[in-house]
């Protein structure tokens, strides 16, 4: 554990259960300066709704291992803490950075940022790195600090009350964060959030992230998920983009291999503002991610670039969607997906252009390879569209290695395991490139190579 | 070992999908030398390319071939590369997502391992691109992705120049190329040859006309047809197979096989 830390100020064990939200409400009351930012009526709303609303997804595919409907909460436990730490410790706490693995370092240029070990805050005593046009805070502080700014983006961008996983993040939320960069300031670093975990609590933890990003303002957002043990991570991150806007939100995770985590991230977009979501499921044994776009102002862009590489037991349940609300607005999407061992994955792209969405464009491309006889990816984009004179394409794709490339590479004296490996990072590269930073689109190609080595069957 | 010097092949039978397609192929092309392999379409001149090159795909029926003594029929095809072979594709597989440079590296590496500096191999390239006429923009796509035929073929140019290997096949290297992208093959492989590292290198050169001998000067030429070479000559051979086309050496094989039939039956 990182020095200097105070002692845990309460864990209750985790159930998804009245009586252990009544508890959680009390402890919170008890400790206004823990990570609580939803009043207690709406946390009882929501665990109500999270109990009555079916599981997301269709029938999963032979060979799914995680039942929605019974998912199992052993051993985690639920707590709202903060803790001031010597060092500000981005990337992963050293005490719980694994020493075997090769990460890359983390950038170190942080416009600012947030790091919470479980659902605890870490602060370092020497501040934050901050740059001081923009205000990055905890949530629960920004409540109090910016209370009509939080209100005016949180819970608008996500839909909590349609979405299983979303009700549960907003019934138990115990941490997360705000970002607000102001009209017309344009960062240059990226704010890093970074959600690390330990093996020595399994912690369920549920953030809520809220980026608020004013007229014509321009920021990258890095979400970061790295740990170890069984972490249960459950959140939502919502985002609201003045007009001209532009966001990059990227989520590189590289959480255990036993963590499990549910996201449901939004974004709303003002007019002409462009979003750009990235991104990159590399950990953990299940994944389910919701990635939406609203394009409710003439001019809005999305642009939405997603990867996953599913090897052992790991699951990935993605579903990206892009809502055409008027025209002409543009939506971007491009996934690439692998599997391996018995790699499960599911990818649902969802273009929906409504009525009065005259002359927008979206674009859909999904494709992914399976590099192994057991893993299984499906695919299913879905397209609605209510409205005339728009440009809608889809292409998806499910295919095994290019064995006329792997000749043509062995052919120039590559051998087989390294033209694979030189084949597999390629496919992937039209996702990678659309990362926002040299840096970050580096240690993505450097996780997929180690996700190469994770794997131990790989040429059918 | 200067005996068994050359790219040699010594009766060797092919099949594809049980389709006996090889039928005894003997040929040897030595270190410098030009070979050019002629024969109209179908006579089992790319199969001939592919089997040395080692594609899964091409069950060797009997025969034997060997690179400067090392036989090649049981080695991987990345071994035979590494051996010195190189194929240059008549159509070259996309890798979308690897860059050029990124695959020139790893194909230089793979062949010759830490034979060269960063710095110099980074000179090699931008050399090698000058002497092709090659734009540095080249290095930046992927791999023959989008690629136009003509930028195919300067590519498998760029290869064989970098990596410089023994021997080099050039399988129907100048098919479905305009008269530019031709002369820019035939200066890429004579600047090879007028090379420190290149003059040794032997080629065969696999082609349906006569043209691209024009910019490639073979010191031998064989004629192949229905998986045999019928007829071995100089350059004057693939004069002539301009002049009369195949149907004048298929119509004296014929005959000469028949002539043999019948010298065995009598």
């Amino acid at each position: 554990m990182p020095s200097g830390i105070s002692e845990t100020l309460e864990a209750l064990p985790f159930a998804p259960s009245s009586e252990t939200l009544e508890r959680a409400i009390a402890l919170l009351a008890r400790n206004p300066q823990a990570g609580g930012a939803v009043d207690a009526a709406l946390r009882r709303e929501a665990l109500a709704l999270y109990a009555s609303l079916p599981a997301p997804g269709m029938r999963p595919a032979r060979g799914w291992k995680h039942d929605y409907d019974k998912l199992r909460y052993d051993d985690l436990v639920w707590t709202s803490d903060r803790r001031t730490v010597e060092t500000a410790p981005f990337g992963a706490p050293a005490a719980h950075a694994d020493p075997e693995a090769d990460r890359p370092a983390l950038e170190t240029a942080n416009a600012a940022g947030i790091v919470h070990l479980g659902a605890t805050l870490l602060e370092p005593e020497d501040g934050a790195p901050t740059d001081p046009r923009v205000v990055v805070l905890p949530l629960s502080d920004a409540l109090r600090a910016h209370g009509e700014l939080v209100a005016s983006a949180a819970h608008a961008a996500v839909d909590w009350r349609a979405d299983k996983f979303a009700a549960l993040a907003t019934a138990f939320q115990n941490c997360g964060a705000f970002v607000y960069v102001p009209d017309g300031v344009q960062l240059d670093a990226p704010v890093q959030l970074v959600f690390a975990s330990t093996e020595a609590q399994d912690e369920a933890v549920f953030p809520h992230v809220v980026v608020v990003l004013g007229k014509n303002a321009r920021a990258t957002v890095l979400e970061r998920h790295v740990g170890q043990g069984d972490a249960f991570v459950c959140g939502i991150v919502e985002a609201r983009l003045g007009d001209g806007a532009q966001l990059d939100y990227a989520v590189v995770q590289q959480a255990s291999e036993a963590a499990r985590l549910f996201f449901a991230r939004g974004a709303r977009c003002g007019r002409d503002a462009r979003m750009g979501w990235h991104l990159a499921e590399l950990g953990g044994t299940l994944a389910r991610t919701v990635l939406g776009a609203q394009l409710g102002e003439p001019g809005a862009r999305a642009e939405t670039s997603a990867l996953f590489f599913n090897t052992g037991m790991q699951h990935v349940d993605l579903t990206s969607g892009a809502d055409h609300i008027v025209g002409p607005t543009t939506s971007d999407t491009v996934v690439r997906s692998a599997a391996t061992d018995r790699g499960q994955g599911r990818y649902v792209g969802n273009i929906v252009i409504r009525p009065k969405a005259h002359g927008s464009d979206a674009s859909l491309r999904d494709d992914a390879l399976i590099l192994g006889a057991r893993a299984h990816v499906d695919s299913i984009p879905a397209l609605e569209i209510a409205a005339n004179d728009v440009r809608a394409f889809h292409g998806a794709t499910v295919g095994s290695l290019d064995e006329d490339a792997l000749f043509y590479a062995g052919s120039r004296g590559i051998a087989r395991p390294q033209a694979l490996r030189l084949i597999t990072l390629g496919f992937f590269e039209p996702v990678v490139a659309r990362f926002p930073s040299e840096a970050l689109r580096d240690e993505v190609r450097t996780a997929l190579d180690h996700k190469i080595d994770d794997a131990t069957e790989i040429d059918g | 070992m200067s005996s068994t010097r050359g790219l040699i092949a010594r009766d060797l039978r092919v099949a594809v999908e049980s389709k006996e397609i090889l039928k005894g192929i003997d040929l040897t092309v030595e270190p410098g030398r030009v070979h050019a392999l002629m024969g109209p379409n179908g006579s089992g001149k790319s199969t001939l390319a592919f089997t040395l090159a080692g594609h899964p795909g091409y069950e060797v029926l009997s025969g034997s071939a060997s690179l400067d003594g090392e036989e090649l029929l049981e080695l991987a095809p990345d071994k035979r590369a590494k051996a010195g072979l190189f194929l240059s594709f008549q159509y070259p597989a996309a890798i979308p997502g690897v860059t050029v440079a990124n695959f020139l590296r790893t194909a230089r590496q793979s062949v010759r391992p830490g034979d060269l500096t960063p710095a110099k191999f980074r000179k090699l390239v931008f050399d090698k691109l000058d002497t092709l006429d090659m734009d540095p923009a080249f290095l930046g796509r992927y791999v023959n992705d989008g690629f136009s035929g003509g930028e195919k073929k300067r590519l498998e140019m760029l290869q064989m120049a970098i990596i410089a290997p023994k021997y080099a096949i050039l399988d129907e290297t100048d098919s479905g190329l305009d008269v530019d992208a031709l002369q820019s093959v035939g200066k890429s492989v004579n600047a090879l040859r007028a090379s420190e590292e290149g003059r040794d290198i032997g080629f065969l050169v696999i082609t349906h006309y006569p043209r691209i001998l024009r910019h490639i000067e073979a010191d031998v030429v064989h004629i192949m047809i229905d998986g045999r070479i019928v007829k071995t000559g100089g350059p004057e051979l693939a004069e002539e197979i301009e002049r009369e086309g195949y149907d004048a050496v298929r119509d004296a094989s014929t005959s000469s096989a028949q002539a043999e039939a019948a010298a065995a039956r009598a």
